[in-house]
């Protein structure tokens, strides 16, 4: 397989991760208070990606990271005695490097039953409620307007995966409404503004946040469905969990933390009204383990089946393209040459998710906006093209060259020899490889969640953070994925023995 | 049928032909013989485009060529009535024989499916292969091979047929089964130029013997005249 193609698989599953994390020797963490007040350090982990008013980079020094959780990750360090270290990862996987890369999460991550199940959560440090944000221009304009479809069909509602807006929208049955997953809440606004989408779902405080850069948009309807952040620590850490309690306490009753909420513009005073009296959230029971698979196989499969669905309609599209740019690049015009080589170097030298985001947040800049499905499927077959075309033109030039001149002293014209005789030949010799391909393809297929299509691997993210059931749904999801890539797995190797065989019997 | 007037061709600066000269009739049999690297093949080649030459000019079935490079459409116009068969046959592996032999008729000529197919099972039982029609290249031995090469350049109804080295690449069993072909193709009529080391053959069917050594016309004339002294 070309070295290149593993750019597919940064979204290792995270139960890996967290495996490979503990392998790595001085990366475990063993998370409890005393070894925070040895170490002289308390690691917490964000997202920067996120973004303001929580945790992002200072656009005036993008070497560094501003926020109000940075703010509060400081000084309840600095209760606790400590320095605070700031670890990155990505939001909705934050949870499990607790107890290996990280001490505390401190990411607006919203007090839920199962977080409270899963993971020690601290007291209140913010009060939240959920703001619908549409453009200045759209028909929805209040809340009650979700309860009717719009003139384009359901209202299509973006939301942060993994978030209590997400929770919230998709528990109301009674909403017309379709809801479509982010990584990011800007991705989602930028959405909202490029009209694929007909608002956004959020906390109240990184609306208003994002609120002058983006003049088009605005508030539908007051904040609703409130709840509190929670900092989050491994569940055997009760004395640092306690800790942490305290020194929070203290900067509540202090003013230190309504003075750090009014410096960004955060109602101070409203915060502490609400944070004086937040009730704890209970946690929520643990199921059995087949109701747990009962629950979520049925989700699984369907998602196995978008997976399905983006390997097979983008294959063709990409075995199509990938043979007429090697015919191209062999037999076409000169002029075409230097061309088709730059659309094969430049879709392999970049990263498919790079790609994948351009197709879906800049061409609805330039007026296109493509649904997320035809994106991802268009982005895949593009990517796919250039390596199969490479595929196809080493096939191509397999062929030996008496077969060419046969067919042109037979009188055929170039294109009659390349249709009847030197691409059904090559094809033949390719199947090994391409087959091969289609299997790094249909597990590539992962990294289309970025773009808001859930396929298994995202929906096993998903179902693992709101179930807490790591490990039993990765055995679960791989079973499906080998399951799938397996038969292919025997094709392939039939294809190549068949191969053998041909060769064998071609004399000398 | 053919003329070949005071042609040279130049590859990596030397001239491999020079000054080559040369008439072939309707319906006789040319033999081009000579020494290893003397130029015989790339004569050949020339005849049908296949390769380009710097000086001198080819007419051919009523079609003309001139040094340099050819048009693409010009060549496919001398090459429906030019066959050629090669000395490792060429076959197109993917398909049976009686769809190697049919191939070019219905997408060049347009024959239609049927007819092409009623035509060809004539050709392969003509060169004795009545048994293999559905047979894939690879199955069959090389002098079987040959024989579908020819009935698939027969297929064409080619005015010349061009011969590179037809049965080197054979033992001589199989070469006989080969040049029992070609010499029953030479009595109906065929007009075709041989590239050949075997001077049987020449014997046999050749009206006309060229010899060619390092890039020249050494010796031409009547196949008995020639071969005469030879002492083969």
């Amino acid at each position: 397989m070309t070295p290149a193609r593993s750019g597919g698989r940064w979204r290792c599953w995270p139960a890996a991760v967290v495996w490979l994390l503990a392998a790595v020797p001085g990366a475990g963490l063993a998370a409890e208070l005393d070894e925070v007040l040895a170490r002289g350090e308390l690691v917490w982990a964000a997202d920067q990606e996120g973004g303001g008013p929580h945790v992002f980079v200072d656009p005036d020094d993008p070497t560094r990271l501003i926020g109000f959780e940075v703010e509060l990750a400081a000084l309840v360090a600095g209760e606790l005695g400590v320095k605070a270290r700031f670890q990155q990862g990505q939001w909705d996987r934050l949870p499990l490097l607790l107890g290996r890369a990280a001490d505390c999460v401190v990411n607006g991550f919203e007090s839920t039953p199962q977080r409270a199940r899963d993971w020690r959560c601290s007291r209140p440090y913010f009060a939240y409620a959920l703001q619908l944000v549409a453009r200045r221009d759209s028909a929805l304009d209040s809340l009650e307007a979700l309860a009717k479809a719009g003139p384009r069909g359901p209202w299509r509602i973006g939301v942060l995966t993994g978030s209590a807006a997400e929770i919230e929208m998709r528990r109301r049955s009674d909403l017309a409404i379709e809801v479509v997953g982010y990584d990011g809440t800007v991705d989602c606004l930028e959405q909202v503004r490029g009209r694929v989408l007909d608002a956004g779902l959020m906390d109240d405080c990184i609306a208003s946040f994002n609120a002058d850069r983006f003049g088009e948009l605005r508030g539908v309807g007051r904040p609703f469905a409130g709840g509190t952040y929670t900092i989050l620590t491994a569940p055997d850490t009760p004395r640092l969990s306690a800790a942490i309690d305290e020194a929070l306490g203290r900067l509540i009753t202090d003013g230190r933390l309504k003075a750090l909420y009014d410096r960004w513009d955060l109602a101070g005073r409203q915060q502490m009204l609400l944070l004086r009296d937040a009730a704890e959230v209970p946690p929520a029971p643990r199921g059995s383990l087949a109701d747990l698979i009962r629950g979520a196989l049925p989700l699984l499969l369907s998602s196995a089946g978008m997976t399905i669905l983006l390997s097979v309609a983008s294959f063709p599209v990409a075995i199509l393209i990938g043979l007429s740019v090697a015919v191209g690049r062999l037999h076409g015009p000169a002029w075409l040459r230097p061309f088709l080589a730059c659309y094969v170097e430049i879709l392999r030298g970049t990263p498919l998710m790079l790609q994948l985001y351009a197709l879906f947040f800049l061409l609805p800049k330039a007026g296109l906006a493509l649904p997320a499905l035809v994106a991802a499927i268009l982005g895949l077959a593009l990517n796919y093209s250039a390596y199969e075309s490479e595929i196809y033109r080493a096939g191509l030039k397999a062929v030996p060259v008496g077969q060419f001149e046969a067919a042109l002293a037979l009188g055929m014209t170039k294109w009659q020899c390349l249709r009847h005789v030197l691409v059904p030949q090559a094809v033949r010799i390719v199947m090994p490889p391409v087959t091969s391909d289609f299997i790094a393809l249909f597990k590539d297929t992962s990294v289309c969640s970025a773009i808001t299509v859930i396929e298994l691997t995202k929906r096993y993210s998903v179902l693992a953070l709101s179930t807490g059931r790591i490990a039993e749904l990765a055995i679960v999801t791989a079973l499906l994925y080998l399951a799938m890539s397996w038969p292919l797995s025997l094709l392939s190797r039939w294809f190549e023995r068949r191969l053998e065989q041909r060769c064998e019997r071609a004399p000398g | 049928m053919i003329e070949v007037e005071s042609l040279a061709a130049i590859r990596a600066g030397n001239r491999i032909l020079d000054a080559i000269t040369l008439s072939v009739a309707e319906g006789t049999v040319t033999t081009l013989v000579g020494p290893s690297g003397g130029g015989k093949s790339t004569l050949l080649r020339c005849l049908n485009g296949l390769e380009t030459f710097a000086e001198g000019r080819v007419t051919i079935a009523g079609h003309r060529l001139s040094a340099g490079d050819h048009a693409p459409r010009a060549l496919e116009r001398v090459r429906r009535d030019v066959g050629m068969v090669f000395q490792g046959f060429n076959l197109f592996p993917h398909l049976s024989a009686i769809d190697n032999v049919t191939l070019a008729p219905r997408i060049v000529r347009g024959v239609p499916p049927a007819e092409a197919r009623r035509r060809g099972l004539e050709l392969l039982q003509r060169v004795g292969l009545s048994r293999f029609v559905e047979a894939r290249p690879a199955t069959l031995s090389g002098g079987q091979q040959q024989r579908v090469a020819i009935a698939r350049s027969l297929a064409m109804e080619p005015r010349v047929m061009l011969f590179d080295e037809p049965t080197s690449a054979l033992d001589p069993q199989m070469s006989a089964e080969v040049l029992d072909v070609i010499v029953e193709l030479a009595r109906g009529g065929q007009t075709m130029v041989v590239v050949t080391h075997d001077h049987g053959f020449a014997r046999r069917a050749a009206t006309q013997v060229v010899e060619l050594v390092a890039g020249r016309v050494h010796r031409a004339g009547p196949a008995a005249e020639i071969l005469a002294g030879s002492g083969h």
